[in-house]
């Protein structure tokens, strides 16, 4: 697995993360199979659905967990022998809640700043600096038991940032927050990555979301790489295109079915017709384009656009791997 | 007001500093875990409605110790009325209300809350952690318990009490302390860890450390009183108090209540300390366990 990008990653740099065959075993529920895995700088989005062995991943990383066989590199240190180590370097912003109620803000990430090493003085400049980053005001003095989920999940991430880690873990950062949360959430990921220097690895279950903040992106499915590369090459044309007409339903499927006609694959998407990348004798570049102009005005319908189909994250799961 | 409220939240972005600077050594996370957890124990750095009880308790222990010395000042006697260790016994409810009401503090929240996650994320091992969460509870039961001899103690020389004879009951009264505390903290951490909602955590404690001395010193009076050997000491075994208790009638440091006399004493104190090592151990599987999760 030599596909990393990040185009801040010199080359034949220590990786950020390297496992090699990586197995983790619950009785007979294997949680992850063989994972070779290698994540460089910048943002890297794990994704996977519910159950693929995304938070297992990180807590193996972790040292939380030990994994059944295999081994892994974090930051160029082994999590078997020196797990206390890597646990200084790094930020981990767990998926659950995991905020004491009774405490503020401040004075939580503080001590968890104290908590990874930094002298007392240091934490508390650093931890009025960090919850400043994450958007966390004056309520950062009140206790955190009444604070909104998207008030929490800013507090959980200033206290994997509060001692300027070289890698943060980041488990579902958007899990529980209305969409314009997301959207500042997602947009603070990515400051993360890209202005603060820190690497990221952060785990969706929506993929997207990571389609947007990431440079790379890691599959996993069921506890195995399904796919590794980066973000622009899963969100490449597919080739198909995207036709939209007026008329609403029936007009579309009008001109889906007159386009079937003349030898093109098309599905119904929406209010649009997509059509699958056309068969060989069609694959002339602007042949395509050249039917839809066609077949529209023959059936005298108002044509409003043609414009190239992109590949999405999801279709990954769709074509097994390798689009 | 107005101004306030119409202010629209924007993050004034003057860049992200790191730090390069050096960071702390293990020795100094324990020292920092030790000393918040201590501070916790008493609701200091909490609300202040967390300090209400520990303080209240505090006082409650302390003002039968200020009343005696008062006394003893007044008709200006040559001895304390009871002695350091029988003091510590006589105030065994509050004590173990103390400890029973504060353990969930320092080893339920972590594992309720999951914040306990946080902390395994970070340098100090599991075990370590769990071991100096304990040694928060411990001493902070000692503090409690100390605080009310010492009032004795110091209060006593004042009043013009003997220092050669007072110092060395004094002290035994601190070393059993130290091993009443190890023994309180041991159990009500581990049943507090176990427990998780607080209102369990104190029941259970309650019931362990107040019902079981009243059933040990039931057995203990029927076997005195029917004189059958040994079935008073083994009882003893069963409570903290009653170890605290049959070891300081056997050293000398006056208590009311139960002799102990051949190896007895070097069982219950192998019994103390077998029974704090293996709540440790289980303090430490019990967190790591939990953080994994």
């Amino acid at each position: 697995m030599s596909a990393v990008t990040g185009e801040t990653m010199p080359v034949g740099a220590v990786p950020v993360v390297q496992t090699s065959r990586l197995t983790k075993s619950f009785g007979a529920v294997h949680a992850l199979a063989d994972l070779d895995i290698t994540v460089g700088e910048g943002v890297t989005g794990l994704v996977g659905a519910n159950g693929a062995g995304k938070s297992t991943l990180i807590k193996i990383l972790l040292g939380l967990l030990e994994p059944t066989s295999g081994a892994a590199r974090v930051l160029g240190h082994d999590i078997a022998t020196e797990g206390d180590r890597i646990r200084q370097l790094v930020g981990y912003m767990p998926e659950h809640d995991c905020l004491p109620p009774d405490v503020s803000a401040s004075d939580f990430v503080v001590h968890m700043g104290r908590m990874s090493g930094l002298p007392a003085t240091v934490a508390r400049e650093r931890a009025a600096d960090v919850l400043r980053h994450v958007g966390l005001d004056e309520e950062r003095y009140r206790q955190m038991g009444g604070y909104s989920t998207g008030m929490k999940q800013r507090a959980k991430l200033a206290q994997a940032l509060v001692h300027d880690p070289r890698l943060v873990f980041l488990d579902e950062p958007t899990n529980g927050l209305d969409p314009a949360a997301r959207v500042d959430m997602l947009q603070l990921v990515q400051r993360i990555g890209r202005d603060f220097g820190i690497a990221v690895l952060v785990t969706s279950h929506l993929l997207g979301e990571l389609e947007r903040v990431s440079d790379h992106v890691i599959v996993l499915d069921g506890g195995r790489l399904l796919r590794s590369s980066a973000t622009a090459d899963f969100l490449g044309h597919t080739g198909g295109l995207l036709v939209e007409v007026l008329g609403g339903d029936a007009a579309r499927d009008q001109l889906g079915e007159a386009l079937a006609q003349a030898g093109l694959h098309c599905r119904p998407r929406g209010p649009l017709v997509a059509i699958d990348p056309p068969p060989e004798a069609l694959a002339a570049p602007g042949v395509a384009h050249d039917i839809v102009r066609d077949t529209t005005a023959d059936l005298g319908l108002a044509l409003v656009r043609i414009e190239p189909d992109q590949a999405h994250l999801e279709d990954v799961f769709l074509t097994g791997g390798h689009a | 007001m107005s101004q306030m409220s119409d202010r629209t939240g924007v993050i004034h972005d003057l860049g992200y500093r790191g730090y390069a600077g050096q960071r702390e050594s293990t020795a100094a996370l324990v020292r920092h875990l030790f000393l918040t957890g201590l501070r916790h124990a008493y609701g200091l750095g909490r609300s202040g409605r967390s300090k209400v009880l520990p303080f209240l308790l505090l006082g409650f222990s302390v003002l039968p110790a200020v009343i005696v010395v008062g006394v003893v000042t007044f008709i200006d006697a040559d001895s304390l009325p009871l002695s350091y260790a029988a003091y510590t016994s006589q105030l065994q409810m509050l004590t173990s209300l103390f400890a029973a009401a504060q353990a969930p503090v320092l080893f339920s929240r972590d594992l309720r809350h999951r914040s306990i996650v946080l902390y395994l994320a970070r340098p100090l091992s599991a075990a370590l952690f769990a071991l100096t969460r304990w040694a928060s509870l411990a001493v902070a039961i000692l503090a409690f318990a100390l605080l009310p001899i010492l009032v004795l103690y110091v209060g006593g020389l004042l009043a013009g009490l003997d220092v050669s004879e007072q110092t060395p009951d004094f002290l035994k009264a601190v070393v059993l302390q130290v091993l009443l505390a190890s023994l309180l903290a041991t159990i009500t951490g581990v049943l507090a860890s176990v427990a998780l909602r607080r209102g369990f955590a104190v029941v259970a404690s309650i019931v362990v450390l107040i019902v079981a001395v009243g059933v040990v010193l039931i057995v203990q009076g029927v076997a005195d009183f029917e004189g059958i050997a040994h079935v008073g000491e083994v009882a003893g075994l069963f409570s903290p108090w009653t170890i605290h208790n049959g070891l300081a009638e056997s050293w000398d440091a006056g208590s009311a209540i139960g002799d102990l006399d051949g190896a007895w004493p070097a069982v219950y104190v192998v019994t103390a300390l077998g029974l704090v090592a293996a709540g440790l151990a289980l303090l430490a599987a019990r967190f790591t366990k939990v953080g994994a999760r």
